[in-house]
């Protein structure tokens, strides 16, 4: 009797010790939460196109014959394997805009990690960091002169060498960073989930003057004429002046700014998830027209064939121009569009969510053609 | 249409109430999930007392079901008629158990959701927080992303160091053992025993896959559990050690009908006591030694043991 008892209670250990080391191993392979997928832009240079697909590569396409560069580079991160759990690799979500120059492509990856890629042969030149992982990157990296920036969830943006990736220096925020960075002249803008845009000195990374809000802010800033717009969280389109960070003129609108304004003839375009489009005066803010959209727009717009595009939400692309006061609809590509769009020589390039690639006419709004992905 | 409606009536006021309320709780979102987690028990109070006194009376039918199966174990369509007519004449619904774990589902559906969009989990999941903000309660324009920071535990992934597992499954264990009895068949026994741990150890393992934010409400809601027993079930139950067993009166409620079934079974006992003759007999034999032999024949021995051990439930020795 006794050593039955001893038997169950044993057994019954091995059980607990079973469930506990299987649900220690299981959360590394299969998060409980949602899978990021990604949803980067195109970058455009010559007659190339490069862009981070959903299944974490860089992909190169040459938009003649929209045939491939080269072979697709695929971005791998570990999966740890345990107990029920599939060894191996998963792909790497991506949500920044690659930036391209002459010889390299910078992509940045939600593990954590930014790739130089050399852009003839997809050949990759550096990795940083070249060990371990910072925390996931959500925005793109730009390039100017010979520094490459990028903002991580660690709260740090980041300024490294863009031709060998040696880290130059590193600004602290108090949150994270998802947020492209934007640069002009000297300075280098970034916006925090503490709330504040930073201005920076790229020379050394100080700090030229923040700017403190009521709500994140992960939108990419906008620098013209002298002054620097942007949106933040807490539905507020900000114009601060360029040179001391003070307040020119702020804009509320019904719910977030999550992408990056436009400008065009002295109006700006600020897009919001309140499913509007705001046409505003550059230099008072005073209000041009409210475009009503019908769907959230987090996709930033673009200009192309003298009018400004925006993508909303639910797959509908339109035409807008504030002088004339006309939203024209372009395409409804039927499918989620986040990614922001990209234009060239009158065509407008959307990814969509369902990691297609589309090429629309500008003007006609016809698609000029469209291309999957995804790899066979 | 349904998510929609979901997202109206459940998911939104729950993502901006745990927003305005972490706001006054310092921005602290475990505050705000604990406040969360003594609503909603709070709200569902009345159907947990409705369960509570429902699984109390069932424990008292518990010999009276045993003596059906004995009895009827061969032909189940008689010993479910039976088991139904019994459940209805005292009034309990062994259904009634499962309705406030049920009513809790969507909460757990609705919180888990609100985590992963309130504390920035993925870009994906964080922009559709938007969608959710009441645009007349400014302030929570400006709270999110909360932060997830809460003791030592980042709300928004589940806990390595495993301190919430054991504490979901230890408080999950220790309420179960409460109202678990004593049963005195070894196999309801065994069974009871199976019940009482792999519940605790679904829900540790669970946790181990999930956030910690809803593993909290787990544990929060465990001890408010907890503390309701203690005083609806009158004291520690199966956690108590039988010599300090207190003794609890059967509810109110069902007093009345329990003492009617019992009667009737006894009524039905004597006149088919053909019936599973060998069984009444044993037990018969078995209340004669322990009682003096004047209760009738075959249902009320081991209910008289019950009424003076409630919460041992413990079978008279065989004679």
């Amino acid at each position: 009797m006794l050593k039955k008892r001893i038997i169950s209670k044993v057994l019954l250990l091995a059980l607990i010790l079973v469930v506990l080391a299987s649900g220690l191993a299981l959360p590394s392979c299969r998060p409980a939460q949602g899978i990021p997928r990604g949803w980067s832009g195109v970058s455009i240079i010559d007659d190339a196109l490069f862009l981070g697909s959903m299944e974490g590569k860089l992909v190169a396409i040459d938009r003649s014959t929209q045939g491939r560069l080269w072979p697709d580079v695929p971005f791998k991160q570990k999966q740890s394997s345990g107990f029920g759990c599939q060894q191996g690799t998963q792909a790497v979500a991506i949500y920044g805009t690659p930036a391209v120059t002459a010889e390299l492509v910078y992509i940045t990856g939600y593990n954590g990690k930014l790739y130089a890629i050399n852009r003839e042969t997809g050949a990759t030149r550096w990795v940083y960091p070249r060990e371990d992982e910072l925390d996931p990157i959500v925005g793109g990296p730009v390039v100017s002169g010979d520094k490459v920036y990028f903002g991580s969830s660690d709260g740090v943006l980041y300024a490294l060498d863009a031709a060998t990736g040696d880290r130059l220096w590193i600004f602290e925020s108090g949150d994270k960073i998802w947020g492209t960075p934007a640069v002009n002249g000297d300075a280098v803008y970034i916006g925090s989930f503490d709330k504040n845009l930073y201005a920076l000195n790229v020379a050394d990374g100080s700090l030229k003057w923040q700017f403190e809000t009521e709500g994140a802010i992960v939108g990419t800033p906008l620098v013209y004429d002298g002054t620097v717009y942007f949106g933040s969280f807490d539905r507020y389109l900000y114009a601060l002046n360029e040179a001391d960070g003070s307040l020119r003129w702020k804009y509320q609108a019904k719910n977030w700014f999550w992408s990056h304004p436009q400008v065009d003839d002295g109006i700006i375009y600020a897009a919001s998830v309140d499913g509007k489009v705001h046409a505003l005066k550059a230099e008072d803010g005073a209000v041009v027209i409210v475009f009503n959209m019908e769907s959230p727009v987090s996709s930033s717009p673009v200009l192309a064939a003298d009018s400004v595009i925006v993508a909303v939400e639910s797959g509908q692309v339109y035409s807008l121009d504030a002088g004339t006061r006309q939203k024209k609809s372009l395409v409804n590509l039927e499918e989620e569009i986040y990614a922001p769009l990209a234009a060239s020589g009158g065509v407008v390039y959307i990814h969509s969510a369902d990691d297609v690639l589309h090429a629309v006419d500008a003007r006609s709004g016809a698609t000029l053609w469209s291309l999957e992905l995804e790899s066979e | 249409m349904v998510g929609e409606i979901w997202d109206l009536i459940i998911l939104s006021p729950m993502i901006n109430i745990l927003i305005v309320v972490s706001g006054f709780l310092f921005n602290n979102f475990g505050l705000s999930i604990i406040v969360l987690t003594i609503i909603v028990r709070g709200i569902t109070m009345p159907l947990t007392m409705k369960q509570l006194r429902s699984t109390k009376a069932l424990q008292e039918l518990q010999p009276k079901m045993t003596e059906l199966q004995k009895k009827f174990g061969k032909d189940k369509q008689k010993l479910a008629q039976e088991q139904m007519r019994m459940y209805k004449e005292s009034g309990v619904n062994p259904a009634g158990c499962l309705l406030p774990m049920l009513v809790q589902l969507p909460v757990w559906i609705a919180l888990f959701q609100s985590i992963i969009r309130v504390l920035a989990v993925i870009p994906e999941d964080f922009l559709k927080l938007s969608g959710h903000l009441y645009t007349a309660w400014p302030q929570v324009f400006s709270l999110v992303p909360l932060n997830s920071r809460f003791l030592w535990l980042d709300l928004a992934i589940p806990d390595r160091f495993l301190m919430l597992p054991i504490l979901v499954g230890g408080t999950m264990w220790l309420s179960q053992k409460m109202v678990t009895p004593r049963a005195g068949d070894p196999r309801q026994q065994a069974q009871s025993q199976m019940m009482l741990w792999v519940m605790p150890l679904m829900f540790a393992f669970i946790t181990m896959q999930f956030p910690s934010g809803l593993a909290l409400y787990w544990v929060i809601s465990n001890v408010i559990q907890m503390g309701m027993q203690y005083f609806i079930t009158g004291g520690w139950g199966g956690l108590a050690s039988e010599a300090a067993a207190k003794p609890a009166g059967r509810d109110k409620k069902y007093l009345t009908r329990i003492t009617t079934v019992e009667k009737k079974e006894a009524d039905y006992g004597e006149t088919e006591a053909d019936i599973g003759a060998d069984v009444g007999a044993d037990i018969a034999v078995a209340d004669e030694t322990q009682t003096g032999g004047t209760g009738p024949a075959r249902y009320q021995p081991s209910l008289r043991a019950m009424k003076r051990h409630p919460k041992k439930g413990k079978r008279p020795k065989r004679g």
